[in-house]
């Protein structure tokens, strides 16, 4: 057995075991659904970055098309930082909280009522599935170009490892394994950067040789393109992708909120969420500059490479020796475990509290909607396991997951933005701005041909907005049960202790037991508010350096 | 929803976390460097194959350290 094969294999076995041992602690649905609200800010810093990152939407894909078309694929980690991790944290994870939610959907029945729970959540358990089945489907590819073993065996132990610590631990055991899987990361797969500017003369190398040499255009080393660019025109990046997608995908992807749900205060869901946008951040110098790079190393190597995608795989296994090779494909394992793990556990949470427990069997013990929630998660991976042929075959469900998210992520910041920012928001006035947004957004894209995805989104969003403000004010103003202590008027100094707690006690659906509030500020160097603004300095600078 | 079993004592959750994300990383970290050939690699591969594995290996054993300590504590 080679030496890269043995480490995978140890890593898989090591994930396999911590995730048995730890499952013996899950007592009931707020232990499996939310890890008994007991992880501090750290564990939820490392959680949401590594529910981020993926072979989908990281190493592989991400970094194939930075290969591809540049410093332009960088805008997902600088961009999402700022605005998508450190907005929501400051924004929108305290009233998810206040709501005293599991699920995202759940909030927006809390605010709007049933029907755009039930749209909301249907949409995204169809997307979380071709998620796994389109990581299932890296992950063996990946693990079958490069260790050289047979497709399926991979895809059944990556699912049978990941899917028993999901099946047996939930969010908990999500929770761990993706801390792990955040150092393993950042620490094993780093050094590739390091190596590779070392080997092509550092930034300076790859613009005199991409640019001066080879003639590429300018527009590969700049991330934000003029209105030309076939890929991410700069007008949309800023509109469509810092305001709409990169805020919903923080603010509205259950697994990514779902993180902050299991945080043992309000304190450490904010922390962990704005602190989360440093590893974001730090994500493009592990896949995005290095393969900027790769192609001066291919040429010096005489490596050709056919498709964008297997280039990361490619630049690895040519380059790096035995035993450093293996920590790398557990650093990119655990990139696909996490995800797939985090979207698991996200999808049995929404089918469980979402779809099962309001309309099939309402009223049951805990004790049973714990035990679907395994069976849930069970569900899922048999689904997923299904879709992967066809993710294999046809192209068309990818295209599918696509057009969902453009329909979703625009519509979703409209609603939101408005439950939160603006209380005469109600009930008609959002299912009409939702449903009128989504519709707008399959228009734009198969009628007018608009195939820019900032684009769409952020036009679904303008439209989203204004039918939700038009219809609202059409109709009568939501009831006061609907708004008090969940928009950002909430008299918050006097609703502590009184509707919040009240509201938590009351709640048919919240199942741990509400504390004595007890304030303690933290001390200054864990501020939200410094590590806010240090981060926005720093990400300006980053920005201003490579812009 | 009625509440069944009692939640596990969330600090009891969070030393279990710790010690088994220290022992995978310190198991993992020790098995990179035992099927490395670190004496064939050039000097830039050495270099940072001996910071990687040395970085992971700390934080596995301050972490499983850490877990330990927490379980004392708790009796």
């Amino acid at each position: 057995m080679s030496s890269n094969l043995f480490i995978t294999a140890v890593y898989l076995a090591l994930m396999f075991g911590a995730g048995i041992f730890f499952s013996r602690n899950i007592k009931n649905t707020s232990d499996y659904f939310l890890a008994g609200r007991s992880a501090p800010w750290f564990w939820i810093m490392g959680a949401v970055w590594a529910t981020n990152i993926g072979f989908l939407h990281g190493y592989l894909a991400h970094g194939g098309a930075a290969y591809e078309w540049g410093l332009i694929q960088a805008n997902f980690e600088w961009f999402q930082g700022p605005f998508g991790y450190i907005l929501t944290g400051l924004f929108f994870i305290a009233f998810y909280w206040r709501a005293g939610i599991y699920t995202v959907p759940q909030f927006l029945e809390r605010r709007y009522g049933n029907g755009i729970r039930t749209i909301y959540s249907l949409a995204w358990i169809f997307v979380f599935l071709v998620t796994i089945a389109a990581e299932l489907y890296l992950g063996g590819m990946f693990l079958k170009n490069i260790l050289r073993i047979p497709f399926w065996p991979t895809v059944f132990i990556l699912t049978g490892v990941v899917g028993t610590y999901m099946l047996l631990g939930g969010l908990g055991a999500a929770i761990m394994m993706e801390f792990v899987q955040f150092v393993i990361m950042m620490l094993g797969t780093m050094p590739l950067l390091f190596i590779l500017l070392r080997m092509v003369g550092g930034f300076k190398g790859i613009t005199s040789t991409l640019i001066g040499q080879w003639g590429a255009s300018a527009q590969y080393f700049t991330v934000l393109p003029d209105i030309h660019h076939p890929y991410g025109p700069g007008p949309w990046v800023i509109l469509g992708q810092c305001l709409v997608v990169t805020i919903g995908w923080c603010a509205g992807h259950q697994s990514m909120v779902q993180r902050n749900l299991g945080a043992r205060s309000l304190y450490d869901a904010k922390l962990g969420y704005v602190v989360a946008s440093i590893p974001k951040t730090l994500g493009a110098f592990l896949y995005i500059v290095p393969m900027i790079a790769a192609p001066v190393v291919f040429s010096q190597m005489g490596i050709f490479v056919e498709k964008s995608d297997a280039a990361y795989g490619k630049l690895i296994l040519h380059l790096l020796p035995q035993g450093m090779l293996g920590l790398f494909i557990a650093g990119l394992l655990s990139a696909g475990l996490s995800s797939i793990g985090s979207v698991l556990n996200s999808a049995s949470t929404m089918i469980v509290k979402d779809i099962y427990e309001r309309f099939f069997v309402k009223g049951k013990p805990d004790h049973h909607y714990f035990v679907a929630g395994r069976v849930a998660t069970l569900g899922v991976i048999a689904v997923s396991l299904l879709l992967v042929p066809v993710v294999l075959k046809v192209y068309l469900i990818m295209w599918l997951e696509q057009l969902l998210l453009a329909m979703i992520l625009g519509p979703f910041m409209a609603v939101l933005v408005l439950a939160i920012f603006w209380p005469r928001a109600n009930t008609p006035g959002s299912l009409a701005g939702f449903l009128t947004g989504g519709v707008f957004a399959v228009l734009l894209q198969q009628v007018f041909g608009v195939d820019i995805f900032f684009q769409i989104s952020w036009w679904s969003f303008v439209v989203a907005l204004a039918v939700t403000f038009a219809v609202s004010l059409l109709t009568p103003p939501p009831r006061r049960e609907k708004t008090e202590g969940i928009t950002w008027q909430s008299n918050f100094e006097d609703l502590v202790g009184e509707v919040v707690e009240n509201r938590a006690l009351a709640g048919a659906e919240r199942v741990s037991e509400v504390r004595p509030r007890t304030i303690v500020l933290p001390p200054w160097y864990l501020n939200v508010k410094y590590w806010a603004t240090a981060i926005l300095v720093g990400q300006i600078a980053l920005l201003l350096f490579f812009g | 929803m009625n509440n069944d079993n009692a939640s596990t004592n969330p600090k009891l959750i969070v030393a279990v976390q710790m010690l088994c994300i220290g022992i995978v990383l310190l198991v993992l970290g020790v098995a990179v460097v035992l099927s490395s050939p670190v004496k064939a690699m050039s000097p830039l591969f050495r270099t940072w194959s001996v910071v990687s594995n040395g970085s992971i290996i700390l934080v596995g054993v301050a972490f499983t350290v850490g877990g330990v300590l927490r379980f004392r504590r708790l009796g």
